[in-house]
C-alpha cells in the first residue's frame, strides 16, 4: 500500500481541525440556524430574515455588510491580497411557507426541528455562522470571503436575487459555494435547462350561464395532460416533463371553472426544453381553439444548462475532501444559484450541509452531528479556491 | 396612583441591546449574574432556552455566569437534555433535603436562592417557544444602568400556538384581567400599572428576593410584586416590553387552578395587612365539576397555599454567603 503524502496528511488533520473547530461553534451554529429559521421567509416576504442577517453578520464583526439594491444582505470578510478575485458563498433566503405557520423551532439533544429548516434555513444559519467559525479556526484567505444570502430565489421567484447579484457585481469572481441545508454530500456542479410553467384553463363565463353544456376545467386539465403525453416528441434520455402540482374547484358538488397545472420541462439541452414547451403550446391552441375555451401557458421561472465538467479541479477537490470526510458524493444536476454562477462561466458547486427527514414539511427536522463534517467540506473548498484550484 | 411610575419605570428591550454596555456594568460593579429555569416537563423547549443564552450570554457577551436548571421531577427526558446541552441542573427535592419538599414553581425559584451566586437572578420559564435572550438581557439592563431599581418584570404580546402550527395573533392575560387587575384596582391601585403582572419572566438583586417569603405554586408572581412594593415601594421596580412570547394555551380549568392560588395569596396578604379582617380560615379545596353526558362529577384539588419563609432566615444559607461572600450578609 502506497505511503500517504505529507499533503494529504495535512489536509486529513486540517479536516479534522475543521471539524472540530465548528463542534466548538455549536452553540452559536444552532443559534443562528434557529434565529433565522424562526423569522418567516415566504419569497419576496424574505426583508426581516435579511434584517436579521444583517443583524447576525454585523454582531460577528464581518469587514463589510450591505445590501445590494434588490435586498441581498452581503457581508465580505477581507482577503489578504486586494489583485485576488472574490469568493462566494451563498444561500437563498426564502422558503416555502406563509407567515400564518408556526416558525418556532424545537431543539433536540441531536436534532432542530421546524418549518423551512431543511430549505433552507440551516444552510443561511451555516452561512452566517462562518464568520465567527473561520476567526475561530484562526484562518485567513487571499481572496475576500463574500458571504451573500439571496431573496427571491425558489419558485416563482426564479432566482431573481442571484440574477442581480451577479448581473450587478462588477468585478470577476473566482469561484462560488452554494449551501444547501441538505443532505450531507449533495454534490451539484451542472444545471439542466428548465422550464417552470403553468398551464391554467379557465371557463368563460358566458358558457357558465347559458344553461348549456358545461366544461370541467379539471377535466380540460386532464385532456391536456393526455395530449402533452401522446404528442410530445420522443423524449431525449435525459429530458423529464414533470407534471408537479394541480389545483382546481371549490367543492365537490361544483363543476369548477377554473383548474391549475403546474410542470416543469428539463433536459441537458437547452434546445430540448425550448422545443418541448413549444409543442406543448401547440397542443394548448389546439385543444383552446376547439373547445372555445381559455388555456393560457405562462412560464414561472426557467435556467440555461450549465455545467462544470467531472473532471474540473473544483470538482474533483470537492469530491477527494467529500471522501477524506467519510461522505459519499451524491452526483446530480441542480437548478437553482449554482446555475447562474455557471452561467455566468464562474465555478461554483452546490453542497448540503446535514441530513433530515421531512422536507419541505412545518416539522421537517435537520440533524446536528452531520452539519460539524459538512461545515468541514465547505471549509476545505473554501481552502481549496483560495489556493487557486478554479484559477486555471 | 402613582402617576409617573409607568412613564419613568417602563422600558424596551431594545434600550438595553448594548451589550459590550451591559457587560462592562457588570464586570466594573463586580458583579454575578445566575439564571435560573425552573422546569417541569420541559423537554421540547428546554435546550433552545440554554443553547441561545450560552452562546449569546455567556459565550458572546459574558453578561451571564451560570445557567440553573431546578427541576420538579419532570418524568420527561428535562433534566438529562438540560445536562447534554451545559446547564447545572437540580432535581428541587434534592436542594436543602432536611426540609420537607414541596412541587411548585415558587419552590423552585426559592430553592434556586440557595443554589445559585449571582448577585442577580434572573427567573425565566423554561417553556417559552420563541425564547431570546432580549428576555434575559432585557430585564437585567434596568437592574445595571438604573441604580435605583432593583426588581424589573415582563410584559409583552401573548400569541398563542395552537395546533395545526398556525399562530393566533391574540389571547392569554385572562387571569390578569379578570382576577389580578380587579384585586389591585380595590387594594393597591399603584401595582395596575404593571401591564402583565403575572408573567413568568423577572430578575432582581439578591438582597431583595431573600428578604421576601415565595409561595410554593402559583402565587408567587403575586406575592413578589406585594412584598416588594410594601417593603421597597413601587420605584425600585420597573417593567420591562419584550414584545411577543409565544406560550402554551390553558385551558379555563387550569386558570381556575392558578386564579384560586393566586387569591388565597393575596387574601392572606391583605389581611395581614389589616386591610380585611377574616373572620374563618381561607379553605384549601378548589372544588370544580366535570360534565359527561347527563352526569356531573365533582374534582377537587387541595391548593394549600404553603408559603417559604424569606431565605435568608435559613441558617445555611446564611452560613453559605457569609463563606461565599466574606461578611457581607
Amino acid at each position: 500500500m502506497a505511503k500517504p503524502t505529507i499533503s494529504k496528511l495535512n489536509m486529513d488533520l486540517h479536516l479534522d481541525n475543521y471539524i472540530e473547530g465548528a463542534r466548538e461553534m455549536a452553540d452559536a451554529i444552532i443559534t443562528n440556524i434557529v434565529f433565522i429559521g424562526q423569522v418567516p421567509a415566504p419569497t419576496f416576504e424574505e426583508s426581516e430574515r435579511v434584517n436579521l442577517f444583517m443583524e447576525r453578520l454585523s454582531g460577528f464583526q464581518v469587514n463589510e455588510c450591505t445590501t445590494d439594491s434588490f435586498n441581498n444582505p452581503i457581508g465580505i470578510i477581507h482577503g489578504r491580497s486586494r489583485k485576488k478575485p472574490p469568493i462566494f458563498v451563498v444561500a437563498h433566503m426564502d422558503t416555502a411557507f406563509s407567515k400564518e405557520v408556526d416558525h418556532n423551532y424545537t431543539v433536540e439533544p441531536n436534532a432542530i426541528t421546524g418549518a423551512g429548516i431543511s430549505d433552507n434555513a440551516l444552510g443561511v444559519g451555516i452561512l452566517v455562522s462562518l464568520p465567527g467559525i473561520l476567526r475561530h479556526l484562526n484562518m485567513a484567505f487571499d481572496s475576500d470571503i463574500v458571504l451573500a444570502g439571496v431573496t427571491q430565489s425558489i419558485g416563482k421567484g426564479n432566482l431573481r436575487g442571484i440574477r442581480h447579484l451577479l448581473k450587478s457585481w462588477a468585478t470577476p469572481i473566482r469561484g462560488a459555494i452554494c449551501i444547501e441545508s441538505g443532505e450531507l454530500g449533495r454534490l451539484n456542479f451542472y444545471s439542466d435547462a428548465m422550464i417552470r410553467c403553468e398551464i391554467v384553463c379557465c371557463i368563460p363565463s358566458t358558457q357558465r350561464n347559458s344553461g348549456q353544456h358545461q366544461f370541467n376545467a379539471i377535466l380540460v386539465l386532464n385532456q391536456v395532460i393526455n395530449r402533452i403525453l401522446d404528442s410530445a416528441s420522443p423524449l431525449a434520455p435525459t429530458a423529464q416533463i414533470i407534471f408537479g402540482t394541480i389545483s382546481g374547484g371549490l367543492k365537490h358538488g361544483q363543476i369548477p371553472d377554473k383548474a391549475c397545472l403546474g410542470l416543469e420541462l428539463r433536459s441537458d439541452s437547452g434546445k430540448t426544453v425550448g422545443r418541448l414547451y413549444k409543442e406543448i403550446k401547440a397542443v394548448l391552441e389546439a385543444l383552446s381553439s376547439e373547445l372555445s375555451i381559455d388555456i393560457d401557458l405562462s412560464t414561472i421561472s426557467n435556467v440555461r444548462a450549465a455545467r462544470l465538467g467531472e473532471d474540473h479541479p473544483l470538482v474533483r477537490t470537492a469530491v477527494s475532501t467529500m471522501q477524506k470526510l467519510g461522505i459519499d458524493p451524491a452526483m446530480g444536476p441542480s437548478e437553482s444559484e449554482l446555475s447562474i454562477f455557471l452561467s455566468h462561466n464562474i465555478p461554483a458547486l452546490t453542497l448540503g450541509v446535514s441530513r433530515g427527514t421531512g422536507y419541505q414539511k412545518t416539522h421537517a427536522t435537520m440533524q446536528i452531528d452531520p452539519i460539524f463534517k459538512g461545515i468541514a467540506q465547505i471549509v476545505g473548498l473554501l481552502k481549496a479556491i483560495d489556493g487557486g484550484v478554479c484559477d486555471a | 396612583m402613582h402617576s409617573r411610575w409607568m412613564e419613568n419605570n417602563t422600558f424596551h428591550y431594545a434600550q438595553f441591546s448594548d451589550l459590550k454596555t451591559l457587560v462592562r456594568v457588570k464586570e466594573q460593579r463586580a458583579l454575578k449574574i445566575s439564571l435560573c429555569l425552573p422546569t417541569l416537563n420541559e423537554a421540547k423547549t428546554i435546550a433552545k432556552e440554554i443553547v441561545i443564552f450560552k452562546s449569546e450570554l455567556m459565550s458572546r457577551y459574558p453578561l451571564i455566569d451560570e445557567i440553573v436548571v431546578i427541576d420538579s421531577g419532570s418524568t420527561d427526558k428535562t433534566r438529562e437534555i438540560a445536562e447534554e446541552f451545559g446547564a447545572d441542573v437540580y432535581l428541587a427535592s434534592e436542594i436543602l433535603p432536611h426540609l420537607e419538599p414541596y412541587m411548585g414553581k415558587g419552590e423552585n425559584l426559592w430553592k434556586a436562592l440557595y443554589i445559585t451566586s449571582g448577585d442577580i437572578i434572573v427567573y425565566l420559564d423554561a417553556d417559552i417557544k420563541n425564547i431570546h435572550h432580549r428576555f434575559a438581557y432585557g430585564l437585567i439592563g434596568p437592574l445595571l444602568l438604573n441604580s435605583g431599581i432593583k426588581f424589573s418584570k415582563a410584559f409583552y404580546d401573548r400569541p398563542i400556538a395552537t395546533v395545526g402550527h398556525k399562530i393566533r395573533p391574540t389571547g392569554g392575560g385572562r387571569v390578569t384581567e379578570l382576577v389580578i387587575r380587579p384585586l389591585f384596582s380595590l387594594f393597591f391601585p399603584d401595582l395596575t400599572q404593571f401591564l402583565q403582572p403575572l408573567s413568568g419572566e423577572y430578575a432582581g438583586y439578591r438582597d431583595i428576593f431573600e428578604k421576601i417569603s415565595f409561595p410554593i405554586g402559583y402565587g408567587i408572581e403575586t406575592s413578589m410584586i406585594l412584598d416588594i412594593y410594601q417593603n421597597w415601594g413601587l420605584d425600585v421596580m420597573a417593567q420591562v416590553d419584550l414584545e411577543k412570547r409565544v406560550h402554551r394555551n390553558q385551558d379555563t380549568k387550569s386558570l381556575g387552578k392558578m386564579s384560586f392560588a393566586i387569591l388565597k395569596t393575596f387574601i392572606n396578604r391583605i389581611e395581614k395587612l389589616g386591610l380585611i379582617d377574616l373572620k374563618g380560615p381561607l379553605h384549601d379545596r378548589l372544588i370544580q365539576y366535570n360534565a359527561s353526558g347527563i352526569d356531573i362529577a365533582s374534582d377537587i384539588l387541595d391548593i394549600k397555599g404553603y408559603e417559604r419563609p424569606p431565605m435568608i432566615e435559613l441558617a445555611e444559607y446564611v452560613e453559605k454567603y457569609k463563606s461565599d461572600k466574606g461578611s457581607s450578609l
